[in-house]
């Protein structure tokens, strides 16, 4: 008997030729028949349409709302207005991450956080306990009441014009809601992303009218993509995930939350954010962090080694665990490796395109030695061989509207 | 669908050795390709390289994982598909002729004829669907 959890487009995801795998105890797409490889080019090029319906959602409502989220969750959420959305993360007291969410405000008092799947059970239960101290406020798990797809890429736009049939999508930039009106039923839209493309949406779809969404927008030129693409994007894009960047490294010590450079967007230590969970530690990792950008390596025992998007020079991939070196000293550890496709850019008349051509790319992301930084050469222990590979900023560039434009390091 | 004159193992290499048995060339089988997905990367050994039964003689990695080429003789690589590794859509559109991938020089005859034939291998292959 599986307990396995199935999410609603689960049918269509079997008839669409999906592989299923079980991830975070939901039976969830790893790819559909055309490939990993395909389906991550595809979302570049066209659009992506990803089921994120396992992910945790709670709403937390009321007057206490507020209050309750600037003391459990790290960035400043006084800085939202109804229709905004922040990057966030759950901290403990130590500064490490119980998880990294994303916080939507959807009216006065009324919010919406998306936490992780694998996660879900763990951050309920630690928000209950923060919650015992406050009042005026309710939170509820709302994940079964709703579907949540994302919808990345340059056509994105186009195909979900197509099917709304009245309201406005989120104006640009990132981090915009609105509210728009699908098969008569009113949805929301946000602008978050997970895959580096600089044209995203998500859909929170009430579930009555999901399965029906879903078709509309493959009929109107959105491809399914599984869990597997969604890992390479989000590496291509140099994303941090649960499990690999945040929390417990590969020997079960806790990471530091601004080991990963993207916790400087969800942590703030503005007046009106006040004090909350892992303020001090997180206050003193930040101040590393800052003094490292002035080459101060001072503090350097508070934040020894940092997250950075590395390409591979030498033949191989590089996968989490493999051992990275500076010279010849051990200087850290892969967290997260693959190889992606990518499509081969040029430039027309000063912009840049992507061409019909393909090539693919061992990239990844490593914790290393905080003194290292981009450009730096390392070498990376594959099978006991020391493959070169150099730090590099991004793989990306994101400001290229409607493409994300890979950003190529030559070989040696 | 699994050709009839060719030997194969549990980890889905596929053998053949030539009319004396001396020389066997090794490859995997459809099965395997399809079962890893999106193939990404090969790594072969050079001519010259010792490899035994059941040991790894090569790498090949999906997007997802690494994953072993295991030796289904003993003896010593005598050739290598070198242009297979640039060239992995072969590997998928003809596993069993343009997709080998080493030869090897062997004495020991046993090894290949204790290998899985065609029929055992596909009785093998149901009991192996996920």
């Amino acid at each position: 008997m599986s307990t396995l959890k199935k999410t609603i487009f689960y049918d269509q995801h079997v008839a669409g030729g999906a592989k299923i795998v079980d991830f975070a105890g939901w039976q969830m797409p790893i790819q559909y028949a055309s490939g990993i490889v395909a389906e991550h080019l595809t979302t570049r090029k066209q659009a992506g349409l990803f089921d994120v319906s396992h992910m945790g959602r709670f709403s937390i409502n009321g007057p206490g709302a507020l209050a309750f989220l600037q003391y459990a969750l790290t960035n400043d959420a006084s800085k939202l207005t109804p229709g905004m959305s922040q990057y966030t993360i759950l901290a403990n007291t130590t500064g490490g991450a119980i998880d990294d969410a994303y916080l939507y405000m959807t009216g006065k008092g009324e919010f919406i956080l998306v936490v992780n799947a694998a996660n879900k059970e763990k951050d309920w239960e630690h928000l209950q306990n923060v919650l015992q101290n406050f009042s005026d406020v309710k939170m509820a798990d709302i994940s079964n009441l709703m579907a949540m797809v994302s919808l990345q890429g340059p056509k994105s736009t186009e195909i979900l014009r197509n099917i709304v049939q009245s309201g406005c999508l989120p104006h640009a930039g990132r981090n915009a809601l609105s509210h728009v009106t699908v098969e008569n039923t009113q949805i929301m839209v946000s602008q978050t992303g997970y895959t580096g493309e600089p044209v995203c949406y998500e859909l929170f779809i009430p579930i009555e009218i999901a399965p029906k969404t879903w078709d509309l927008l493959c009929a109107n030129g959105a491809t399914p993509i599984g869990l597997g693409a969604r890992d390479t994007l989000r590496l291509e894009a140099a994303l941090p995930l649960y499990g690999h960047e945040y929390g417990c490294d590969t020997t079960g010590k806790e990471i530091p939350i601004f080991t990963c450079l993207l916790a400087q967007f969800g942590v703030k230590f503005t007046e009106q954010k006040g004090d909350f969970i892992g303020r001090e530690p997180l206050w003193a990792q930040h101040n590393a962090a800052e003094a490292f950008k002035q080459k101060d390596y001072s503090s350097i025992d508070i934040l020894p080694q940092q997250i950075r998007p590395f390409a591979l020079l030498g033949k191989g991939i590089a996968r989490d665990g493999c051992t990275v070196y500076n010279n010849d000293s051990p200087a850290g550890t892969v967290t997260s490796g693959t190889m992606a496709p990518y499509w081969v850019p040029f430039e027309q008349d000063g912009q840049a395109r992507l061409s019909d051509e393909t090539g693919k790319r061992a990239i990844g992301l490593a914790m290393i030695d905080s003194r290292l930084t981009s450009g730096d050469s390392i070498g990376i222990d594959i099978r006991g061989k020391k493959i070169d590979a150099i730090i590099v900023p991004s793989h990306l560039e994101r400001n290229t509207e409607p493409f994300a434009i890979p950003r190529l390091t030559p070989s040696p | 669908m699994i050709p009839e004159n060719l030997k194969y193992t549990q980890s889905h290499e596929w053998a053949a050795a030539d009319s004396d048995g001396k020389i066997v060339t090794i490859g995997i089988s459809d099965f395997a390709i399809e079962h890893l997905g999106d193939i990404v990367y090969l790594e072969l050994p050079e001519v010259g390289e010792k490899v035994s039964k059941g040991s790894s003689f090569g790498i090949v990695e999906s997007v997802k994982a690494a994953s072993d080429l295991n030796s289904p003789v003993s003896g010593e690589v005598v050739e290598v598909n070198t242009a297979l590794p640039d060239d992995l859509e072969t590997l998928k559109s003809d596993a069993y002729k343009q997709g080998w991938m080493i030869k090897v020089a062997t004495n020991d005859t046993d090894d290949y004829q204790a290998l899985m034939d065609s029929s055992a291998y596909n009785e093998y292959l149901k009991t192996q669907e996920d």
